[in-house]
């Protein structure tokens, strides 16, 4: 266990005096800010029906997508690659501790870091629920969906980063996973055959988190992220136990 | 302490290192001698534990180091070829991280911590960022960082390497300090450091083990145990060659390029320098040089890994040439 918060407490370290976390995380809130200008507008119209939802739009518009698909693999891909390709990786993995403490360890930090990101956009309904009457079902409900399919991202990415020396190797190759596990639902629903456009249904990111900023909670969706999160991570760790590389 | 059984590597078709099979007793310095290339890496990462052996296996007290790698590793410290560290932490804080990552008590690690900065002679910058360190002082780091558990063996690849010769006689003087209450073992390719430091040496060459035993054992075991070089004025021909060869404790007489400059190998535990001296008198020639080299541990290095067939004429005991593991008691 205390090797384990080693690893956790040194890659959130890592993360925080490194630049490009304040980039992302300027990069992150800027895109958010733009969204929250559209709500605000969107409440301030009178023409819209009373009592619409607009915080789906917060949790499903082309920045939400854009910001997820670009931020999580810049997360993630310097957690294993650039352990590699400075050497470090070597004093690491001699250290008294198992390959999944340190692939875990990683992996918490990256949830942690991702959920700080999102942190700050907490005060936008709070700013609102001033001059409005807010639901907050639909909100928590948003958060939890843009948590599990943020981590569920992380994981790919740590993957990513697992099998190179070269960060943006380890980036682009989880921007492409990620591109395929997004677009690849949506396209199928073009599909003439019924049971694909069903089977890919189940896995439609878009529908999914679109339900979740309607408040709806379904089980079948989180055990899709927690399962596809655990095969990852699993991935992650044979690849660091198997070590071929020089 | 440490036994590792038939190792052998292979990366695809390239077989690194290729049956390897040596114990480490407890308290040894050990020395693994080899050109660069030789596997000496390869050898070292597979008995730390980071990367598998094709073949073979590895215990450290009696741990095998892939099936009880947690245990095993704790009894283990580990400095690397390149000592990479995380070059945004500071020292203090990167020491404090390795000793949370070995699982230490929270009231041990501070001594710990102060233990390995004053053996490795880190007070001066334990608050300094590890990437204005100069490479000799990152060398420290990286060994105060292998020894901090108080591991009982502890693996050093190459560690004077880069440095300069200051800092080379600090880091000797430190692994000889840290070598005195624990199994060291030692990888390298500058002899006289084994020399100084080692117990016992393994001489790897094209990932086999060529030749094993004490530096001076390995010096002994070589064909001619010294070698004389002469100069006589106004002396040569055949007749002086033979005169020289027939001399006691003489093996073999080579004529130098110089005119009248002779190079004897000298049988074991003889010395030639008088007969050769009653010689020049004898047959009234003028002795302008006289001088006895004894063989050192270079020279049965260059001819081991130079000559492959060397390794058969080397040796009666622990080396034999095909096919080549050297068994070793522990």
């Amino acid at each position: 266990m205390t090797s384990f918060m080693a690893v956790v407490q040194r890659e959130l370290r890592a993360y925080f005096v490194s630049p490009l976390a304040w980039v992302i995380l300027t990069f992150f809130l800027f895109g958010q800010g733009l969204v929250f200008v559209t709500i605000v507008g969107y409440l301030n119209d009178p023409r819209q029906v009373a009592g619409a939802t607009p915080f789906d739009y917060f949790f499903n518009s082309f920045f939400f997508w854009l910001t997820l698909l670009f931020i999580t693999p810049v997360i993630t891909m310097r957690l294993i690659a650039e352990e590699r390709r400075s050497g470090t990786l070597e004093s690491l993995m001699t250290a008294p501790i198992t390959e999944f403490q340190v692939v875990f360890g990683k992996y918490l930090a990256a949830c942690t870091f991702y959920a700080f990101l999102w942190l700050p956009t907490a005060l936008y309904p709070l700013m609102l629920s001033r001059h409005s009457t807010i639901d907050w079902g639909p909100i928590a409900a948003g958060y939890l969906g843009v948590f599990c399919v943020g981590c569920m991202f992380l994981a790919i990415g740590l993957f990513g980063s697992s099998f190179t020396k070269n960060q943006i190797v380890a980036a682009v190759s989880t921007f492409f996973i990620l591109i395929a596990l997004f677009l690849v639902p949506w396209l199928g629903s073009l599909l003439s055959n019924q049971v694909l456009v069903d089977a890919l249904g189940y896995i439609n990111l878009i529908d999914h988190v679109e339900e979740f900023g309607k408040g709806i909670v379904d089980s079948r969706r989180l055990v899709y992220y927690l399962s596809t999160s655990a095969f990852f991570l699993f991935l992650t760790t044979r690849a660091l136990a198997a070590k071929k590389w020089r | 302490m440490i036994e590792a059984r038939g190792l052998t590597r292979r990366y695809g078709d390239f077989t690194a290192v290729r049956d390897v099979s040596f114990s480490v007793a407890d308290g040894e310095i050990l020395g693994i001698l080899g050109p660069n290339g030789a596997g000496k890496t390869t050898t070292i990462r597979m008995i730390t534990g980071f990367l598998p052996p094709s073949e073979g296996r590895v215990t450290i007290n009696g741990r095998d180091l892939f099936e009880d790698p947690v245990e095993a590793r704790r009894m283990l410290g580990y400095l690397p070829e390149n000592v990479a560290l995380y070059s945004e932490m500071r020292v203090d804080e990167y020491l404090a991280f390795r000793a949370q990552l070995a699982a230490m008590k929270k009231a041990e690690q501070r001594p710990a911590i102060d233990r390995a900065v004053s053996a490795c002679l880190l007070g001066g910058v334990r608050h300094q960022i590890i990437s204005t360190l100069s490479k000799g002082y990152r060398q420290r780091v990286g060994l105060a960082a292998a020894i901090l558990h108080g591991p009982r063996v502890l693996v050093l690849d190459e560690p004077t390497v880069g440095l300069d010769p200051n800092q080379i006689i600090a880091i000797r003087e430190l692994i000889r300090d840290l070598g005195r209450e624990r199994t060291l073992i030692l990888s390298t390719h500058i002899l006289p450091e084994v020399e100084q430091l080692c117990d016992r040496v393994l001489i790897i060459d094209r990932g086999r083990l060529i030749a094993e035993g004490t530096p001076k054992e390995l010096e002994e075991r070589s064909r001619g145990r010294s070698h004389l070089t002469v100069t006589f004025r106004g002396g040569s021909g055949d007749a002086l060659l033979e005169g020289l060869a027939a001399l006691p404790g003489v093996a073999q007489v080579a004529a130098l390029e110089d005119a009248g400059r002779y190079r004897l190998d000298v049988e074991p535990d003889r010395d030639a320098r008088e007969a050769v001296f009653r010689l020049a008198v004898d047959s009234g020639l003028v002795l302008l040089e006289l001088a006895e080299k004894k063989v050192s541990l270079e020279d049965v290095f260059v001819r081991l890994t130079q000559d492959p067939a060397a390794g058969a004429s080397f040796a009666p005991a622990a080396v034999s040439a095909e096919p080549v593991t050297a068994e070793v008691e522990a």
